[in-house]
C-alpha cells in the first residue's frame, strides 16, 4: 500500500477512537459533569482530529473541528458556562463532526445545510466575533510538525527539527499572496523508485512553479557522507510553499506520475497571516515562540518576560522527555503544563493516547478465530463420537480408556470455552452508536429524551453483537416514536418533560438479556386489539390476556402508527425484529403498564456456535430441544390428556392446562399421534411466556451440541432452528420451540406439504 | 473417458455423465466436488418430495436432492448402490442423489443440440441440450435451478 494511504488509514483508525472518547466526554458533560478533566479530554480529542485532518488537507473537517474546538476551549477556560443547551448543541455538533470524518474517509459529502446549520449554532454560542472562519495560526504549527514526526518513523528522525527551523522563514515569505490565492504546503520526498522510473524531482518542482510563486526548501539531512552514498538511493526531500489560485486537484496533477513513488503531503495553509493577526488576542503562540527560540534566538519575541521564562522552562522539561523526534518533544511536554494559558496554542502530541491500554492485546483476523472455532466444534463432535463408541464397545466405566475419555471431555469443554471467550466482546460497540440515534429520533419527533445505558461491558459473542444493532435500533426508535409522549402530553400527566429510555444489557442464566424500557404511555391495549381484529389477525371474540394482547404487536402485518412515520413505520414492524431475534436463537417479550411505559426484553444465547440441548426421539428421528426453553419434563398419564373441541389436545400439569403438541405430527414426520399415555412430555416456555408441552417418544439425554446452519447450503425450515451433528455422525435437527408452539399450534395440519421427505 | 470432439470447432469441456433410471445425464465437471456412496440422510420436515434430507459431510450439513424426482422422474428409494454427487452451485454445496456415475466425457460445444420442443416445462428448465455418444443420448443439465425453486415454492 502507498505509505501515505496507510498513514491516512491509521489516522482514521485513531479518529474512531478519538471520537468515541469525545462522545463519552460529551455525554458525561450532558449529564452535568463539568469536570475540567472531562472537558479537556474532549478538547484534546477534537484537537487531535483537527490536527490530523490538517496533515491530510481535509478542509471541511478542519473548519468544522476548529469551531468545535473553539467552544471546547471557551468551556475549559471557563469563558463559557456549560449549560444544558451548550451540551446538547455540542452533542449534535459531534454527530456532524463524526459525519465529516466519515465523509473524509469514504469520500462522501456531508450535507451542507446540516453542517452549516450546526456551525451557525455553535458560532452563536461563541458570539459572532469569537471565532475566525479560517484556521488560526497555531493550526499550522499544530499539524505540520506532526506529519513530519510520522515521516520520521519511516526515515531518520533528524529532518523533523530541520524542517521545523525552516518553517518560520517560509511563512514570512508568503505574505504577497493575493486574496483569492491560497497557500499550500507541499512535502515531497521522492523514493528511489521514482528515479528508477526516470522521473526527476527538478521537473516536478518546475511544473509546480507554473501554478504560482513557490518557496522551495530542500532537506538534505538524510544525505550520508560521500563514502556511504549510494548512487541509486534517494536522499533529498523538499518542502514547497506554493501560493496559487489552483485547487488541490491541480496540484496533485503535477505529481500524477510520481505519486506512488514518493511520500507526498499537500496541505492548505489558508490565510495564515490574516489569522496570525487575528490571533493577537490569543495569549501567546507557544509554537511560534518555540520555533523562534530554536531557529533564531537573536530575534527576541515581543512577549512579556514572564512568558519567556515559562517557555524556556517548558523547553527544559521537554528535553527531559524521551521522545523519538526532537520536534515532537516540546509538544509532548505541552499538555503537562495545561493550567498555564500558554498551552492554548500548544497542540497535544499527534499520537496522544489518553487512555493507554492496560493489557497487552493482539489483533487477529476474525477468519482465523472462526477457523479455530470450527475446528474445536469438530473436536467436540469427534470426542462425543469416541465416547459413544467406547460405551458401545462395552468397556467398563472404570477402565483406563473410559477415565481418559472423561478427562478428554473436560479438556474439550475447557478449550471450547476459551475459544468462545476469544470472540466475546462487550456490547459497548453496539451501545455506543445509540446515543446518536436517540438524539436524531428525538429531534425528528420533537420529543425530549434522555437515554440511560447500563451494562455496556456485558460480553457476548461477536457474531451475536454484529446482529444486535438492527433490533436494538428498531426497539429504541419504537420506544421514542410510539412509546414516549410529546413534552406537552407529558406535562398533562405530570411527567417530567424529558422522557427516559433505558437500555440495559445483563447476563442471566447463560444468556444475554437486553432491555429497552421507556416511561411513556405504555401499550394502548384496546387499540392494539382493535387493530388486530380489523386486520383479521385475531377473531373478534377471542379471549386474550393482557400479555397476549401486548404480544400481538409482534404479529406480521401489524403496525399501530396511524400515519407511517419516517422513523419507525417504514413498513418494517416488530415482527421483523422478532424474526431477526429468533434467527439468533433468541426471544423477545414485552411487558407494559398503561401510562407508565413499556419494556422490551431480548434474551439471546451468548454464542451462536454451541447450545445446551435435550436430545429426544420423535417418530424415529433424533431431535434436539434447546435446554433454555425447557421448564420440566414429565410422563403424561392418559387421564391428564383432554381434547378441546374434540381434537386439540391439552394436558393438565398440576392445575393448569397447556396445549400438547405431538412433535412427530407437528413436523410432519408421522400422521398419527403417539398413543395416549405413552411417550414423554417436555414442558417448554416460549418467548412471551406461552407454555406448551411437546410430546416425544423418549428423552435420550442432555448434551452440548454444536450448531450448524441449515441456511448455509439450504434454507430455513419452519419449526427447525438449525442442525447439529451427533455422536454417531448423523445430522440431528434442533427444534425451534417458539415456532412449534406458536405457528404450528395456530395453523394445525393445514399444511399442504405434510408428507415428510425420505 | 469418452471423447465427442469435433476438431477445430471451438470450446471444449469436460462433463461427468451419470444415470438416473435408464436415462443418462451429465453436468460440467467443474461443478462436481466429490462423489460418495449413499449414507442415510436425516429427513427435513415440510420439504418437497425430492428433498431427501441432510447428511454430515465432514462437519458440514449437506442437503441431498433426489435429482430424478427433481427432474420429474420417479422418486428414488436409495440403497447402498446409489451415489451422491457433491456439487457446488451458486456458492452453495449440495448432494445430488443419482443411480450411478457412468463416464467422463470430453465434448465440443457445437455437438450439443438444443432441447427439442417436446420436453415439458419442468424438463426444459433443467436440460440445456442433448448430444449423442455411441448411440446413447445424453442430456446436458444445468444445476442453477435445482435448489432455487425450492425457495420460490417455500416463499
Amino acid at each position: 500500500m502507498d505509505p501515505f494511504e496507510s498513514i491516512k488509514q491509521t489516522f482514521f483508525q485513531e479518529c474512531d477512537e478519538l471520537l468515541t472518547d469525545a462522545e463519552q466526554g460529551l455525554l458525561a458533560m450532558e449529564a452535568g459533569d463539568a469536570d475540567s478533566e472531562t472537558i479537556n479530554a474532549v478538547f484534546r480529542a477534537v484537537h487531535s482530529v483537527k490536527g490530523g485532518a490538517g496533515a491530510f488537507g481535509l478542509e471541511q473537517l478542519i473548519r468544522f473541528a476548529h469551531v468545535f474546538e473553539t467552544i471546547m476551549d471557551e468551556l475549559r477556560s471557563e469563558k463559557m458556562a456549560l449549560t444544558d443547551e451548550v451540551a446538547k448543541t455540542l452533542l449534535r455538533a459531534f454527530d456532524v463532526l463524526a459525519d465529516h470524518v466519515a465523509a473524509a474517509r469514504d469520500g462522501g459529502e456531508v450535507e451542507e445545510s446540516r453542517s452549516a446549520g450546526i456551525l451557525g449554532e455553535m458560532k452563536a454560542l461563541i458570539g459572532a466575533d469569537g471565532v475566525e472562519e479560517e484556521a488560526d495560526p497555531d493550526e499550522d504549527f499544530g499539524f505540520v510538525p506532526m506529519l513530519v514526526s510520522i515521516d520520521g518513523d519511516d526515515a531518520a528522525p533528524e529532518p523533523a527539527s530541520i524542517d521545523f527551523g525552516g518553517e518560520t522563514p517560509a511563512f514570512e515569505a508568503a505574505p504577497d499572496a493575493t486574496d483569492s490565492a491560497e497557500i499550500w504546503r507541499i512535502e515531497f520526498a521522492p523514493k528511489s523508485e521514482m528515479y528508477v522510473k526516470a522521473n526527476e524531482a527538478g521537473l516536478v518542482l518546475r511544473e509546480l512553479a507554473r501554478l504560482g510563486p513557490t518557496e522551495v526548501t530542500i532537506d538534505g539531512s538524510d544525505v550520508p557522507p560521500l563514502d556511504q552514498l549510494s548512487a541509486e538511493q534517494a536522499y533529498a526531500r523538499w518542502t514547497i510553499i506554493l501560493t496559487t489560485e489552483a485547487d488541490e486537484a491541480a496540484i496533485r496533477e503535477v505529481f500524477e506520475f510520481v505519486e506512488d513513488d514518493c511520500v507526498l503531503s499537500i496541505t492548505c495553509e489558508n490565510s495564515d497571516d490574516a489569522a496570525a493577526a487575528a490571533s493577537a488576542e490569543a495569549s501567546l503562540d507557544l509554537a511560534a515562540l518555540l520555533a523562534r527560540v530554536q531557529g533564531a534566538p537573536a530575534a527576541a519575541p515581543p512577549a512579556p518576560v514572564q512568558d519567556l521564562v515559562d517557555v524556556s522552562a517548558m523547553i527544559a522539561r521537554a528535553q527531559e522527555v524521551p521522545a523519538p523526534a526532537s520536534a515532537a518533544a516540546p509538544r509532548a511536554a505541552a499538555p503537562a503544563a495545561a493550567p498555564t494559558p500558554i498551552t492554548r496554542a500548544a497542540p497535544p502530541p499527534a499520537n496522544a493516547n489518553p487512555a493507554p491500554a492496560p493489557q497487552a492485546t493482539i489483533r487477529v483476523d476474525l477468519d482465523r478465530v472462526d477457523r479455530l472455532i470450527n475446528a474445536v466444534g469438530e473436536l467436540v463432535i469427534q470426542q462425543a463420537m469416541l465416547s459413544q463408541r467406547v460405551t458401545e464397545s462395552g468397556l467398563a466405566r472404570s477402565s483406563n480408556v473410559a477415565l481418559g475419555l472423561e478427562d478428554l471431555e473436560l479438556l474439550t469443554r475447557e478449550i471450547q470455552d476459551s475459544v468462545m471467550a476469544i470472540r466475546a466482546q462487550p456490547v459497548k460497540s453496539v451501545f455506543q452508536r445509540m446515543p446518536r440515534l436517540v438524539r436524531e429520533v428525538a429531534d425528528m419527533t420533537g420529543k425530549r429524551v434522555r437515554l440511560v445505558m447500563e451494562g455496556e461491558g456485558t460480553e457476548v459473542d461477536k457474531t451475536v453483537i454484529e446482529r444486535l444493532t438492527d433490533p436494538i435500533t428498531h426497539m429504541l426508535r419504537n420506544a421514542i416514536d410510539h412509546g414516549l409522549e410529546t413534552p406537552e402530553q407529558r406535562a398533562e400527566v405530570d411527567k417530567p418533560a424529558e422522557g427516559l429510555v433505558r437500555l440495559r444489557a445483563l447476563h442471566r442464566g447463560g444468556r444475554i438479556v437486553i432491555e429497552v424500557q421507556d416511561d411513556g404511555r405504555g401499550i394502548n391495549r384496546p387499540r392494539v386489539r382493535g387493530i388486530a381484529v380489523d386486520k383479521g389477525l385475531i377473531s373478534e371474540d377471542q379471549v386474550l390476556s393482557d400479555e397476549e394482547v401486548d404480544n400481538l404487536i409482534f404479529l406480521p402485518g401489524f403496525s399501530t402508527a396511524e400515519t407511517i412515520s419516517d422513523i419507525s413505520g417504514r413498513g418494517v414492524g416488530m415482527d421483523v425484529v422478532r424474526r431477526s431475534i429468533q434467527g439468533l436463537g433468541g426471544r423477545i417479550s414485552i411487558s407494559s403498564e398503561p401510562g407508565k411505559g413499556s419494556k422490551f426484553t431480548l434474551s439471546l444465547p451468548l454464542t451462536l456456535a454451541v447450545l445446551d440441548g435435550m436430545v429426544v426421539t420423535a417418530a424415529d428421528q433424533t431431535l434436539v430441544a434447546p435446554l433454555s426453553a425447557i421448564v420440566e419434563s414429565l410422563t403424561p398419564k392418559a387421564e391428564d390428556i383432554h381434547y378441546v373441541g374434540g381434537k386439540d389436545a391439552v394436558i393438565r400439569i398440576r392445575d393448569t392446562f397447556v396445549p400438547l403438541i405431538d412433535v412427530g405430527v407437528a413436523l410432519g414426520f408421522r400422521d398419527t399421534p403417539i398413543a395416549n399415555g405413552s411417550g414423554v412430555a417436555v414442558l417448554v416456555e416460549s418467548e412471551g411466556g406461552g407454555k406448551a408441552a411437546l410430546l416425544v417418544e423418549a428423552i435420550q439425554g442432555q448434551r452440548q451440541v454444536v450448531i450448524k446452519s441449515l441456511e448455509a447450503n439450504y434454507q430455513q425450515i419452519e419449526g427447525v432452528a438449525a442442525a447439529t451433528i451427533l455422536g454417531d455422525g448423523r445430522v440431528a435437527l434442533i427444534l425451534d420451540v417458539d415456532a412449534l408452539v406458536t405457528t404450528i399450534r395456530r395453523k394445525p395440519a393445514a399444511r399442504p406439504e405434510k408428507r415428510m421427505a425420505g | 473417458m469418452t471423447d465427442a470432439i469435433n476438431p477445430g470447432a471451438g470450446g471444449q469441456r469436460e462433463l461427468i455423465a451419470f444415470r438416473i433410471g435408464d436415462q443418462e445425464f451429465c453436468v460440467d465437471i467443474m461443478q462436481v466436488r466429490e462423489i460418495r456412496g449413499w449414507t442415510p440422510a436425516t429427513p427435513l420436515p415440510r420439504t418437497p418430495s425430492y428433498m431427501k434430507g441432510v447428511i454430515n459431510l465432514r462437519g458440514a450439513v449437506l442437503p441431498i436432492v433426489d435429482l430424478g424426482a427433481r427432474l420429474g422422474l420417479a422418486v428414488c428409494e436409495p440403497t447402498e448402490r446409489h451415489v451422491i454427487m457433491v456439487v457446488t452451485v451458486g456458492g452453495r454445496t449440495m448432494g445430488l442423489l443419482v443411480d450411478a456415475v457412468s463416464d467422463i466425457i470430453n465434448l465440443t460445444d457445437n455437438l450439443v443440440q438444443p432441447t427439442p420442443d417436446v420436453a415439458c416445462e419442468q424438463v426444459k428448465s433443467f436440460v440445456k441440450g442433448l448430444f449423442a455418444i455411441d448411440e446413447r443420448m445424453v442430456s446436458l443439465i444445468t444445476l442453477d435451478r435445482v435448489l432455487m425453486d425450492v425457495e420460490a415454492e417455500a416463499a
